[in-house]
């Protein structure tokens, strides 16, 4: 029997974190780490794919990318160029719920990222030209991602099919007819619904110190004036009332396979006991998953989990199955390891490996400045306290085997799934 | 245990020099070598082994059998089943991992600082005594043999495959990569003997980095891989500079169902270990390497053609390749390889400005902390680097100096030099029906393939 991980919070050094609130209603995070002379500097906006509509699916990311295509001072290109004159790099991306600007950065730069992000907050332009080259691009990480992916086209298809009401029926990256419509009122009405400081929570994480930190975002960031944030998202998704399947025929190596169950979101208690079933399910070589599918040659891959979310989500499992292995025979292996999970509490050496490895994980998320921005945001937003990660150990910990039975009963049902498979062309169609 | 930084010199300045963190490297009796770095901060210690070879190494008729050594490692070893093995490694909470780069096999694991002493002995079981038992053996080629097949359902991925085997050929290493057929023909024996003949102490470089007690870790490391027979020292490959061939070189791979042209045009760059390599990491950052690039802005950023292009180095033992690699739909496929080849003929005639030097220098030197000396996995493996490719702590403590001595003479004299604009090699992957006649714009022939045939060779 293995005994619990220190679960002293050594590591979790909350000393080192420090917020504060602007006037203008944004939050800023700060939590300094000399190590290395560089810093992390990330701008979460509480606005993603959920806050769309029909007809202008997609317009979050767009507008993910029109952000680096010049404002007031730093015009079209000059975002970019700026950044790597200063010996700085960036990226964005836009999530169901969330839009993510991330700066890394020499921390002599810090200043001019300040001037560069207030700028394009504040001032962004809505150059007609580039709106139309920017949408090729788009276009083309959509025809990337997903048209010219099996993986991504699969995923797309059982996303719809799971979410019938609620907005995460449609991907992020949008439809592509909406892709070839959106217009420059969509772009600007989204500007004025998302983009609104008190919308926004601001970390960083490196080679800085809190005052400089708080000194510099009342200089540039607190005079941009708040406004009302995106209106709340109404439509929840009803109870699925029975099994939904779907198959996707193209040209195809292997045939491929998704099966998604509802699960509450990020802030249901439920969640944890959750993540522990997933770890029980696909936590490495000995995990259930493992032994059922891949070491038992039926599949090439499986994989199971559901990632975090403001609503309520999908717990997908997703496999490959070997050639010549009907898809029916995974399919039914999964079912048979979420039947013995209902059936029995995890012994407890199984669950004690799963707690240790998901407790090695999160120690493993904090080596670099930029996970550990990440995570204070992600905390902050999903859990609504950045502090709850210093404690996250301890949420682990407190799941007990009876949860993970009582919540696999629970949303684990025939009732609750949807089923995807990916049909090689020319093959027969079993549905 | 006293608090440990980055001995970083930390300045205002952007050209404050990097250095190395504190180390000890120690050469053990029987060949291997073995380094130890100290950071804590995380209660974490990983351990790494680097085996000299790598895919440099694999018999030509078995490319990928290093490959398949490595992850066959954690598969079971004289003591203990694969289902053992995994049980007690998830059990610490562990990560173990195991591949093959062009000249090495690296092996790695995490754990706990204070599971040190049973995640040594896990990690020297799976790396020193392997069982390589048939079962596991016959499992993993066959579900490599899937996964090779699908690989080909993702474009981005296969081209880079079709391009390796066209662009260097059977005869190079890095020309040869494993086929469906690769996978029948491997027998166990053949895993055995390599395991047997490579994994010696002439051959390791073992690397403890993270929180740990270093007086433990050498006794343990002696004990454990300076106790692995001395064996033979590999013996490196002659280098063969890709031929530069006489015309441009075209191969169209058709993919029927593909809405957009995967597109890579090469030709032969330098090696890791190479003179000019500072200066061209330099001109490559202008030119494919950041957001900014040439490639990225005439291809995207101005014309909305690809959502990314970009331009690549290989930086490994043998003579590789300089590659420009993107996409855009298929009916701009001409339109974008013209826009490439027009920043290759741009940089020929107009070469770069003062400006865009210093801007590369702030790049390469602004990324450099966060990406090679900031975690304890980061500082092995650039010690690992050194150690393979037998470059000295310079490569690390003088590099910033070495970056700010460059030229805009010598740096245009190296983007001319190796970004050339003729013979170069051309690799499309889409719908042939549709890109065939493009195609044939770029060279005399073009050798043209399916998706659907097995490998990747002509």
């Amino acid at each position: 029997m293995i005994g619990a991980l220190l679960t002293s919070s050594l590591l979790f050094a909350q000393d080192n974190t420090r917020t504060s609130t602007l006037a203008n209603g944004m939050k800023v995070i700060v939590q300094e780490d000399h190590a290395i002379p560089n810093v992390a500097m990330y701008f979460f906006y509480r606005i993603g794919s959920r806050n769309e509509r029909p007809g202008t699916t997609g317009i979050s990311h767009f507008f993910e990318h029109m952000m680096f295509n010049g404002a007031k001072k730093y015009g079209p290109g000059m975002f970019d160029k700026t950044m790597d004159d200063n010996g700085g790099s960036n990226n964005a991306s836009t999530s169901r719920d969330l839009t993510t600007y991330t700066d890394w950065f020499p921390s002599a730069a810090l200043e001019r990222m300040f001037d560069l992000e207030a700028d394009r907050i504040r001032d962004l332009a809505f150059d007609p030209k580039i709106v139309e080259s920017e949408r090729g691009v788009v276009y083309s990480e959509r025809r990337t991602s997903v048209d010219n992916s099996n993986g991504g086209m699969l995923s797309e298809l059982a996303n719809a099919t799971a979410f019938l009401a609620h907005p995460y029926h449609w991907p992020v990256v949008g439809w592509a007819t909406d892709i070839e419509s959106w217009t420059m009122d969509d772009l600007k009405a989204h500007w004025q619904m998302g983009y609104a400081p008190n919308n926004c929570v601001m970390v960083a994480v490196g080679d800085v110190t809190f005052d400089n930190i708080v000194q510099l975002s009342k200089k540039y960031l607190e005079p941009i004036p708040r406004h009302d944030p995106p209106p709340p998202v109404r439509t929840k998704e009803p109870e699925q009332q029975g099994e939904r399947r779907v198959t996707l025929v193209k040209p195809a190596q292997l045939p491929m396979q998704m099966i998604l169950y509802h699960v509450p979101e990020a802030r249901n208690p439920d969640s944890p006991a959750l993540e522990v079933l997933s770890t029980v399910l696909d936590g490495g070589q000995s995990s259930r998953l493992y032994k059922a599918l891949v070491d038992s040659q039926l599949a090439v891959s499986a994989g199971a989990g559901s990632g975090t979310a403001l609503d309520p989500t999908t717990f997908n499992f997703r496999i490959q199955p070997r050639s010549g292995v009907d898809p029916a025979a995974t399919e039914k292996a999964v079912y048979d390891e979420l039947a013995k999970l209902q059936a029995q509490e995890v012994p407890a050496a199984e669950l004690r490996k799963a707690k240790n490895q998901m407790l090695v994980g999160l120690y493993q998320r904090l080596k670099t400045i930029a996970n550990r921005a990440s995570l204070l945001g992600m905390y902050e937003i999903y859990y609504g306290d950045y502090t709850k990660l210093f404690t996250a150990d301890k949420e682990i910990e407190a799941v007990t085997a009876a949860d993970v039975q009582r919540v696999a009963r629970k949303y684990f049902t025939a009732k609750n799934r949807t089923v995807a498979t990916l049909v090689p062309e020319k093959q027969e169609v079993k549905p | 245990m006293k608090r440990w930084t980055l001995a970083l010199v930390i300045g205002a300045s952007l050209s404050a020099q990097v250095k190395l963190p504190p180390y000890t490297r120690e050469a053990l009796p029987n060949g291997a070598v073995a380094y130890y770095m100290q950071k804590t901060g995380l209660p974490l210690v990983s351990f790494r082994v680097l085996v000299k070879g790598g895919a440099e190494s694999d018999p030509a008729t078995l490319p990928g059998l290093s490959s398949l050594a490595a992850e066959l490692l954690e598969r079971g070893t004289a003591r203990r089943t694969a289902a053992q093995f995994a049980e007690e490694l998830d059990t610490l909470g562990g990560s173990f991992g195991a591949g093959t780069d062009r000249q090495s096999t690296s092996i790695s694991a995490e754990f706990l600082k204070k599971d040190f002493d049973a995640g040594f002995a896990l990690f020297t079981d799976a790396v020193l005594n392997p069982a390589f038992r048939e079962e596991e053996v016959r499992k993993l080629t066959a579900r490599r043999a899937d996964s090779l097949k699908t690989s080909k359902d993702n474009p981005g991925s296969a081209i880079l495959n079709y391009y390796r085997s066209f662009f260097f050929g059977a005869g190079h290493p890095y020309g040869r990569l494993p086929e469906e057929s690769t996978y029948d023909l491997v027998k166990r024996e053949d895993i055995v003997n390599y395991h047997k003949q490579m994994y010696v102490g002439s051959n390791l470089v073992v690397m403890v980095a993270g929180d740990f007690d270093p007086a433990a870790a050498k006794a343990r490391v002696s004990e454990a891989f300076g106790g692995a027979p001395k064996g033979t020292a590999y013996a490196w490959a002659e280098d063969r500079p890709p031929a530069v061939p006489g015309a441009p070189r075209v191969l169209l791979v058709d993919k029927p169902d593909a809405t957009q042209t995967y597109f890579i045009i090469a030709q032969p760059g330098v090696r890791r270990t190479a003179p000019d390599r500072v200066a061209l990491n330099l001109v490559n950052t202008l030119i494919g390497g950041r957001f900014t690039s040439m490639l990225n802005e005439a291809l995207r950023i101005n014309s909305g053609l690809t959502y990314g292009a970009n331009s690549s180095v290989d930086l490994a033992r043998l003579t590789g390749a300089i590659a420009i690699n993107t996409y855009t739909k298929t009916q701009s496929t001409a339109q974008a390889i013209d826009m490439a080849l027009d920043v290759l003929r741009r940089i020929q005639e107009n070469g770069f400005t003062a400006q865009q030097l210093a801007s590369a220098k702030a790049s390469v030197k602004g990324g450099y902390p966060t990406s090679r000396l900031q975690t304890a996995d980061q500082v092995a493996g650039t010690l690992g680097e050194m150690e393979l490719f037998g470059l000295g702590r310079d490569e690390v403590d003088q590099l910033f100096q070495r970056i700010d001595a460059v030229t805009l003479e010598q740096a245009n004299a190296v983007a001319r030099k190796y970004y050339r604009t003729e013979n170069l090699t051309f690799v499309l992957l889409g719908n042939a029906a549709k890109i065939r006649e493009s195609a044939a714009k770029y060279g005399p022939k073009v050798v043209e393939r399916s998706v659907k045939q097995p490998g990747w060779a002509m």
